[in-house]
């Protein structure tokens, strides 16, 4: 008996030897590492449930059924007490956490060790392939295991421990756990934040109402996708989530709210404590993408006169949750920035020393109205752990911890990488790269020109029967589709190397004047290599059709027409794709701008796509003005 | 537990709910059910009429149940019947819903196959073609982005309301036929009726329609709102194909033209388009097919990593996720393949998997109704009588014309 599976159904026969029903389920006390199986559920006769206590009346299990110690007449029946949990109906095939592994897994099987005469206790679940196979029939797992050893990848179990589970719906059943249990709760906010993405919606809510507020504070701001936080937001009570965004860092609250919409916002900030709105409201009043927007107000300062021993002092009263101190900066008596100390620098000092003896001067500072990127571009320059954000008076207004800055860097450099049509859209990070969607990314042009090519096809078909010419267009045509997604990629170049800091008018007319140089070379190499490929195909000099004599030199005449013709649109194609690649530029300059996302690929999909429409339509042309 | 459900309903509200529920309705009416309506009403003129106005009701009571249980529980259908029923029912459920939704894939091939043999590009071109780039736009999960072009193309179906009319049929014929139940004792017949259930209510719609509640996380407050989404939608799918067996009934079965591939087919929309009505019949045909094609896959193979707990999702790598991908790519290969064997009658596969989908159905039906009518699952709103009444039957009818099926054709008529 060491499965779930198999002890279910088993008849329940007392000391008389009668069959007095089957079971149904086991209940274990929830307190142990390994718990015991401390009551028997069964079914009696007309279906009846039925639940008794397992250490009392049982007295031996085996493959044949469970026997009790004494005869039915003699059975007390029980109730599942608070802190049991029922191992069919909460476990089996329920979705629960895997805590160690950090995944939503769904429980195949239960496994169960018998130690002793009559103890039971629960091992585990089972969420692996070998649970699956023994719950459709235990047969099928024989084989597949004597299989998988034949082949030489044995099928092992994988059991999830008592200890690493948790149940995700037991707010439901209000069932108490122990205290032995690692729960969701006891995991980094990080990981946390990755288990509950995993899960469908409904059970995100009540998994994160599980959660303590401080706890879902920290989960919260870990969560990569904004639609989901401000879901996660709307789901909670008004009052929780205000007081879960007073506890949050004033920076991390301030992104947050701005994702949701006006009056929710405006209804939260309310709700919250007078310094920890005034904190957020201050910083969503600097511009987005901003050192202000990311700056916490959480600093040290103190008067350059100061000693070291009041800094330390002044440490020590500080809130547990108050953002990590890297520095102590020193002000005059006006309040402006004079210095900095590092903490190393304070705890060797000497206790009675004055600070603006120790402090260092030349502090790197930046405004509130500067750059994310550039303010990360400065930390990691100057290598410091955070920026200091000042007024024009150097006032200090917040810092800029690294935490931020390294996040603002992440972003940047993703978008970077998405244009670049590296990471697609939906590209998980650390997914590696598959042959197949290598190829869909970088040679989707081949389908296109393949449609196209049937297209074109068809399109002679119908303006009158030619279809047996569109061998022309289609052999020239892949010159005008690569050449428009080299272009793009140009383009992408461009776009990565500019340097935005400047904020003079974006240099259209240069890049229109240099592209469309690029686009006239192109296009003539193309043309010359249109007329080197005829000059191999007919040596004995191009036919003219003015000077053909009969049908056969007419139609020899018509394709090598038809051939230059085809070199000539691509030509030409080319040159205009080129040319008007700045729009291109113009629109990722623009959805920069607004802030949208793009997606290299798509941009270059698109490129190619206007290119080979515009080649269809000139060729198809061509060829219906040659022939008529 | 009712509470929230005496808010005020606005027509923003009302409208706002109506949207996937009429998309449903509208990628509905894909290759199978074209092709099965067209030849109905090629074959048999009005003589299914009446089966429309039913067969909306038994979609509405599905299609709300469904809806339902997606609002009470927050769970999926494939998840809920884990749960309810453990692993051999939940395998047995899931077979039956991948033989359905891989049948009604290939005749998604079938359909784009046909359409494009219309334009004159032979099978062996078009499907490896469009094959792959189905295979890649729901790998990379990008369907999203071409989902509502296609939507629109394949709304050139609707042009068949307008059809109806221009083909001036006897109206009160019509009208007689559609209150009036007419029952030919043919196999053909009756395994129409099958397949024309089985394309109505078809299994997959059931899990799209729990799918698309859970997603959203609409709670039990939301259910009015879902009932007047379903019951719209419901009644435009079914009215768009009783247009078409109209008009399909009033064009092509005085003629006596047999809807034997899809050109037949594209002749009943000759009174609307005249010489484009083959152009118009082959783009809905490809677009509501291509549509279909794309999701199905991706529906089956979530549900059935849904209900054996492996990870699933278009964001999910190979490596992570090996089995959701493996289904999805396995029922493309063979659906593309099957297609391209020669000899095979493109028409005659769309029809035969509409039949499969309807026999299946009372499979997946039963655990809907064991599920809705469970207390410790649905608590206040659990099925009631009527609902109750009304799926058993349509279980009960669809078991027992399936047996008359094949006993008529054991028979040898």
């Amino acid at each position: 008996m060491n499965y779930l599976s198999e002890m279910l159904k088993l008849p329940v026969i007392d000391s008389a030897g009668e069959s007095i029903g089957i079971v149904n389920d086991l209940g274990i006390a929830t307190g142990e590492v390994f718990p015991h199986v401390t009551s028997l559920a069964f079914q009696g006769p007309g279906k009846t449930p039925f639940m008794i206590s397992w250490r009392k009346y049982v007295d031996r299990i085996d493959d044949t059924g469970v026997y009790l110690k004494v005869p039915a007449t003699d059975i007390r029946f029980s109730y599942l007490q608070p802190d049991e949990v029922l191992l069919a109906r909460d476990i089996m095939n329920k979705q629960i956490v895997d805590t160690q592994g950090m995944k939503v897994v769904r429980v195949n099987d239960i496994k169960l060790s018998a130690s002793g005469e009559n103890q039971l206790r629960l091992l585990g679940a089972e969420v692996g392939m070998r649970g699956l196979l023994r719950a459709l029939h235990p047969a099928l797992e024989h084989v597949a295991v004597k299989l998988a050893r034949i082949v030489g990848k044995p099928l092992s179990e994988e059991i999830i421990a008592w200890s690493y589970m948790d149940l995700l719906e037991r707010s439901t059943r209000t069932i108490k756990l122990s205290v032995s249990h690692k729960t969701l709760g006891e995991l980094h906010p990080a990981d946390i934040a990755d288990i509950i993405e995993q899960l469908d919606p409904r059970l995100r809510g009540q998994v994160f109402a599980q959660l303590d507020t401080a706890q879902a504070a920290e989960a919260i701001s870990e969560f990569d996708d904004d639609e989901l936080v401000a879901e996660m937001l709307e789901g909670l009570s008004d009052r929780d989530a205000s007081s879960m965004l007073a506890l949050m860092d004033p920076d991390d609250a301030a992104a947050l709210i701005e994702e949701l919409d006006y009056e929710k916002a405006e209804k939260l900030l309310r709700l919250m404590g007078v310094k920890e709105e005034r904190a957020i409201r201050t910083l969503l009043g600097y511009e987005e993408n901003t050192a202000g927007r990311i700056m916490t107000s959480e600093f040290v300062a103190l008067p350059a006169t100061a000693t070291v021993n009041d800094a330390i002092e002044g440490l020590k009263k500080l809130d547990e949750d108050f953002e990590s101190v890297y520095y102590v900066y020193t002000t005059d008596p006006a309040g402006s920035l004079t210095g900095v100390l590092s903490l190393r620098a304070l705890i060797v000092a000497d206790r009675d020393a004055r600070l603006n003896s120790l402090a260092y001067r030349d502090v790197v500072w930046v405004s509130p109205d500067e750059d994310q990127e550039d303010v990360a571009e400065e930390m990691s320059k100057y290598n410091l752990a955070a920026m200091p954000v000042c007024d024009e008076n150097r006032h200090i207004l917040g810092i800029v911890t690294v935490d931020d800055a390294m996040e603002v860097m992440n972003e940047e450099h993703q978008e970077d990488l998405q244009i670049a049509g590296v990471g697609g859209s939906e590209g998980s990070s650390g997914e590696s790269m598959h042959m197949f969607s290598w190829f869909a990314r970088r040679q989707y042009w081949l389908l296109i020109w393949a449609i196209a090519s049937g297209i074109i096809a068809a399109a002679l078909e119908m303006m009158g029967g030619f279809a047996d010419l569109f061998i022309y267009p289609m052999c020239v045509m892949p010159v005008a589709l690569l050449a428009s997604s080299r272009v793009v990629s140009f383009v992408r170049n461009y776009y990565l190397e500019y340097d935005e800091s400047d904020d003079e008018d974006k240099p259209y007319l240069a890049f229109f004047l240099q592209t469309a140089l690029l686009g006239a070379v192109m296009a003539l190499v193309i043309y010359l290599c249109g007329q080197l490929v005829l000059g191999a195909a007919y040596p004995d000099g191009i036919p003219v059709p003015a000077v053909a004599e009969g049908a056969r030199d007419m139609t020899s005449a018509l394709h090598a027409q038809l051939l230059s013709g085809c070199f000539g649109c691509a030509a030409a194609v080319t040159f205009a794709c080129c040319a008007l690649s700045v729009i291109y530029l113009k629109v990722l300059f623009w959805r920069d701008e607004h802030d949208l996302n793009t997606s290299g690929i798509a941009l270059s999909v698109s490129a190619v796509l206007v290119s080979c429409v515009l080649y269809s339509i000139a060729s198809v042309l061509l060829v219906f003005w040659f022939v008529a | 537990m009712r509470r929230g459900t005496h808010e005020k309903l606005t027509a923003g509200m009302v409208l706002g709910a109506m949207g996937p529920g009429l998309l449903a309705a509208l990628s509905g009416n894909d290759a199978g059910g074209i092709a099965t309506y067209s030849s109905a009403g090629a074959s048999y003129g009005y003589g299914t009429l009446w089966m429309l106005p039913l067969m909306a009701v038994l979609l509405i009571v599905v299609q709300e149940t469904a809806a339902r249980c997606g609002c009470v529980t927050g769970k999926g259908f494939a998840s809920l019947i884990r749960e309810r029923f453990g692993v051999r029912k939940s395998a047995l459920a899931m077979a039956a819903l991948l033989i359905a939704n891989t049948a009604v894939t290939i005749s998604e091939f079938a359909g784009i196959a046909s359409g494009l043999a219309l334009f004159g590009v032979p099978a062996t071109v078009s499907v490896p073609l469009v094959g792959l780039a189905i295979w890649l736009l729901t790998m990379s999960g990008s369907f999203q982005r071409i989902e509502k072009v296609l939507l629109m193309v394949s709304c050139v179906f609707v042009t068949y309301i307008v059809a109806a009319f221009l083909a001036g049929p006897d109206w009160g014929a019509v009208a007689a036929a559609t209150v009036s139940p007419h029952v030919v004792p043919e196999p053909e017949y009756v395994s129409l009726l099958v397949a024309t259930i089985g394309t109505t209510i078809a299994p997959w719609m059931v899990f799209l329609a729990q799918n698309n509640v859970v997603d959203k996380n609409v709670d039990e407050s939301g259910i009015i709102l879902q009932r007047i989404d379903t019951a719209s939608g419901s009644i435009i799918a079914c009215a768009v194909a009783w247009f078409i067996v109209v008009t399909t009934g009033a064009v092509l079965y005085p003629a006596g033209v047999q809807v034997a591939d899809a050109a037949d087919a594209a002749l009943a929309l000759e009174p609307i388009a005249g010489q484009f009505s083959t152009v118009l019949f082959a783009s809905g045909l490809v677009a509501a097919s291509f549509l279909a094609a794309c999701v199905l896959p991706g529906v089956t193979s979530s549900a059935i990593c849904e209900a054996f707990g492996w990870e699933r999702g278009a964001d999910r790598s190979w490596e992570e996720a090996p089995v959701y991908r493996g289904i999805i790519t396995a029922i493309i290969l063979a659906s593309a393949l099957l297609v391209i064997m020669p000899g095979v009658n493109l028409f005659q596969i769309m029809m035969s998997a509409q039949v499969i989908n309807g026999v299946l159905l009372p499979v997946l039906l039963v655990f809907l109704l064991f599920i809705a009518q469970d207390k410790h699952i649905m608590g206040d709103y659990r099925n009631g009588r009527v609902w109750n009444v009304l799926t058993w039957a349509t279980i009960v009818i669809i078991t027992v014309l399936t047996i008359v099926m094949f006993v008529l054709q054991a028979l040898g008529y």
